[in-house]
Formats: C-alpha cells, structure tokens, sequence
C-alpha cells in the first residue's frame, strides 16, 4: 500500500519520544517482573499482598498503554484496518473454538495474523488494543496486556527472521513465543488473581502447589505445559491463513514484500 | 427499556477505577461485599440487572473454582487444618484466602463490566474521538466494536453455506481442524479484503485527520463531570497509599 502522500512527515522530536516512551515501557515491565521474581512475596491478601497485586496491575497496564502509545502513531493506514478485523477475528474465532469444547483458547489468532502480515509494531499494537477492547466484556484480562503485545511482537519478528518461508517453521516460532508469553503473564496471573482463571489450569496449579511448589512456580509451570502447545498451533493456522490469501493482497503489505516474508510463495 | 445515565463515559470510567484500586487496597470482605451489592443495585436501577449477572457468572465462577483448587483444597502453609487425605489440605486460613481473592476479583470484574452495562458504545467512541488520544484510537474501537456482530453474523452466514453444500468435516481432531478451515478462511479471506479496499479510501482522504473536527453526537459533560474525574484520578493513586502505607511499616 503506498504511504500516505497527504500527511507531513514525522518529526525527529515526536520519533525520540516514541522510542523513550517504548524504552520506558520495556523497561518498567522487566524491572517489574524481576523484581517480583527475587522477592517473590508470600502474602496475597494482607497489606502486602494488596500492594503486590496492585503495582504488579499498574506496572503491566502502563508499560503496555505506553508501548501502544509509542506505536499508535507510526503504523500505516493499511494497517490500522488490519487491526479491527484482527481484534474481530480474536473474539469471533476465540467463541467458535471455546463452543466445540476444544481445550484450546486460539484468542490471539488475529494478533499473530497481524504480526506476520504488518510486522512486530502493528502485532503489539494489536495485542494491547485487543486485551483493552477484549476487557469490555471480561475485565480480568487487562493486566495481561503486555503478554498480549509480546505475542504480536514475537509474531513480527518470527515472519521477518522467515518462520513463514516454511511451514514448520511456523509452530517452532509459536512454541518459543508460548514460553516466553507464559512465563511473563505467571507473575499476573499468581499476584493479581491468586492462580488461573479456568478450573482446569487450576487443578494443574494445585497439583503443583500440593507437591511443594511457591505459587508463582507452580503458576509458571503450568503456563509452560499450555502456552506453548497453544502458541504453536495459532502460529500454524496463522501461517496457513496467510499462505491462502491470494499473492495480490498479501503483497499489498510493505512488511511482506520488505523482508521477502513468504519466501519463494510470493510468486504465486 | 434500560436507563442510561446522562453522565461522560470517561467519568464512569474514572469512578470505577477509583472504586476498584481502593477496594482492592483495603482487601476488606465488607468493603467488597458493599461495593457489589451497589454495584447491583446500579445495574438493577439500569434494568441490566440479568446482563450484569450472567456475564460476571460467565467469568466468575470458573475463576473462583480455581481459586478454591489452589487455596482451598491444597494450602500448605495454614495451621488449622479441617482436612488432609492425601494431597488436599484444607485448612482454615486456606478458605479465607480462596474467599478473599475471591471478592477481590468479583469486585473487578462486576465493577468493570457495571462500565459496559452503563455506557453507550457510540458515547464511548465519541468521547474518545473528543479526548486528546491519538486520532487512530478512536477509529479502531469503532471499527471493531461496530465490526464485531457483522463478522459474527459473517461466521454463521458461511457455517450455514458450508452446510448446505455439503462440506463434510467428520470426527475428531481432524474433523475440528476441517471445520476450523472450513469457517475462518473465508471469513479471514473476506474480511482482509475488506480491510484492504479500506485503507485505500481511508488514505485518499487524509485519514488520520489531525486538528479540531465537529462531530455530530455531543458527549454529555459538566464542569462538575470533570472535577470528580480529575478527584478519582488522585484516588487511583492517593486511595491505595493511603490505605496500603501503614501496612508497609515507614510510619511505625
């Protein structure tokens, strides 16, 4: 799609302050995720507890509000109609597989589609403004903003290193993103909410918990026997998604034809 | 016909937020059991009383039954144990620990979904549209709040097409994955072309426009309205230090 020819360009001013702003957000969420690692506090609902709960809430939600803030104004006006359809397809594609009683939650498909198609920036862009929309209608989902921005990013990257000009490839990608994603969403989901919010991940925690692990190791392993699984085979129906679109549409990205991102499929 | 408040988006959004970080600050079950039952009786003044109820059950209950497997049914750390057989300890503080999270998580979520139920979509966008956001914000909540029941309905339109020409999809994994095929091609396929001829009008007329533009809804607001958002804001920080400082041990 060609750039918009009726805009000024952007200021060097404006482009240092999003790249601070995107600094300060990764910044914030390793420093928050590091220390509540080390210190691995024990109480949930005291005082202490309470404030864990609630920084570790604010520091995720702001460090994700500040990397959209950051991204928001660069993306192209191709992708910011990608993104609706994207956060759409989430929610549409989320109901249909949570309705055949697959144990799967395959809610970040439009992200990673994004992602592969629009590059890292739009795919983090699209993770956090999902979870925000998404919290419409369950509001337990806004503290994992972040984990969702890192899948849309993970998702650019794997497309712009060529996990795409494979197809086995592409699940390999998704299975090292569900790790990642897991264990930087354990800290929110033991803190914040005490566990998990489905009773069969929460079986897997208690298990966990009854052979002796601390709440955020047995948070994370369990994050590590789903995410991954997940992640590999959104990954895959994303990239198979991408593979049917017709080379006309799929070319009409500037990030697929910049970095040869469908390899020698591209010719079709 | 439900009642809507005449009041800004943004105002309701302020409150809850300020009610939601000091209740969870407090961590007290009468606090919490207060903030629900007003919260309740808002939806039930709204008549939304039924949509309030369901989707907090949709989210709730799965999350409290984890929190009774992982608290309740395992602790390993409470002194008064009630029941041990194998790996479930049940002990006293174990139960009260389960219930207390168990509040703190109704309490965001009723809180939060109260939000949904009281504010009007079309306000929300107008009002984000009318706020200093970035331009692009206000045009992907709309698109996909607006976006969200057509693909829907796109979704059965093409489920009942494949039905009638007679896609088999069979049993199992690989019939789920046929099915799964069968439904989201073309509805990504259809969808993305959409997005595509899109962008192409979107860019051909400047969009994101940048400046003061009219818009033809007004968002209802008052010097007031702004004043208590400004104050809830100060409560979303000052609220939580104020209740959570003592507890930390600098004053002692």
């Amino acid at each position: 799609m060609s750039p918009n020819l009726t805009l000024p360009d952007i200021a060097p001013g404006h482009l240092l302050r999003r790249r601070l702003m995107a600094a300060a957000a990764v910044v914030l969420l390793a420093g928050t995720y590091i220390t509540l690692v080390l210190t691995q506090p024990t109480g949930l609902t005291d005082g202490l507890g309470a404030s864990v709960a609630l920084a570790t809430f604010a520091a995720y939600l702001i460090s994700a509000l500040l990397l959209l803030a950051a991204v928001l104004p660069e993306l192209p006006v191709s992708t910011l109609t990608l993104i609706p359809v994207a956060l759409a397809l989430n929610i549409v594609l989320g109901q249909f597989v949570g309705s055949v009683m697959i144990p799967l939650y395959l809610d970040s498909l439009g992200t990673v589609l994004v992602g592969f198609l629009a590059g890292r920036r739009a795919g983090a862009a699209t993770g956090v403004l999902g979870t925000l929309i998404w919290s419409l209608f369950n509001p337990t989902v806004l503290p994992f903003a972040a984990g969702a921005a890192l899948i849309g990013f993970l998702a650019g990257s794997a497309a712009r290193f060529g996990a795409l000009r494979r197809p086995y490839l592409a699940p390999v990608a998704g299975l090292v993103t569900g790790v990642l994603v897991g264990v930087l969403s354990a800290p929110v989901a033991a803190f914040v909410f005490g566990g998990t919010s489905g009773v069969g991940t929460g079986a897997v925690v208690a298990a966990f918990r009854s052979m002796g692990d601390s709440l955020l190791g047995a948070v994370t392993k369990q994050a590590l026997i789903s995410d991954p699984g997940d992640k590999a085979i959104v990954f895959l129906l994303a990239a198979l998604l991408v593979y049917a679109l017709p080379g006309r549409l799929s070319a009409s990205f500037a990030f697929v034809r910049r970095y040869n991102v469908l390899g020698r499929r591209t010719s079709r | 016909m439900p009642r809507t408040l005449a009041v800004h988006p943004f105002t309701v959004l302020a409150l809850v937020a300020a009610v939601v970080a000091i209740t969870t600050a407090a961590s007290r079950w009468w606090l919490s059991s207060a903030v629900l039952l007003l919260c309740l009786g808002t939806a039930v003044w709204a008549r939304r009383a039924r949509r309030l109820v369901g989707l907090g059950a949709a989210i709730l209950v799965p999350a409290w039954g984890s929190q009774l497997l992982i608290h309740g049914l395992t602790d390993a750390t409470g002194a008064h144990v009630l029941l041990a057989a194998g790996p479930i300890r049940i002990t006293e503080q174990g139960l009260v620990t389960a219930g207390e999270l168990g509040l703190r998580t109704a309490v965001l979520v009723i809180a939060g979904l109260l939000c949904t139920v009281l504010i009007q979509r079309h306000d929300l966008v107008a009002a984000v549209d009318l706020s200093g956001a970035p331009p692009q914000l206000g045009y992907l909540l709309a698109a996909t709040l607006f976006l969200l029941p057509r693909l829907e309905q796109r979704q059965r339109v093409i489920g009942e097409a494949q039905a009638l020409r007679g896609a088999r999809v069979g049993r199992g994994p690989r019939g789920w994955f046929k099915r799964l095929a069968l439904r989201s091609v073309p509805l990504v396929l259809s969808a993305l072309q959409d997005a595509t001829d899109r962008s192409a009008h979107l860019a051909a007329r400047g969009f994101p426009a940048t400046g003061q533009h009219t818009r033809l809804r007004s968002v209802p607001d008052s010097a007031n309205q702004r004043r208590l958002r400004i104050l809830c804001l100060c409560a979303v920080v000052l609220g939580p230090l104020a209740v959570l400082a003592p507890s930390w041990g600098w004053f002692s």
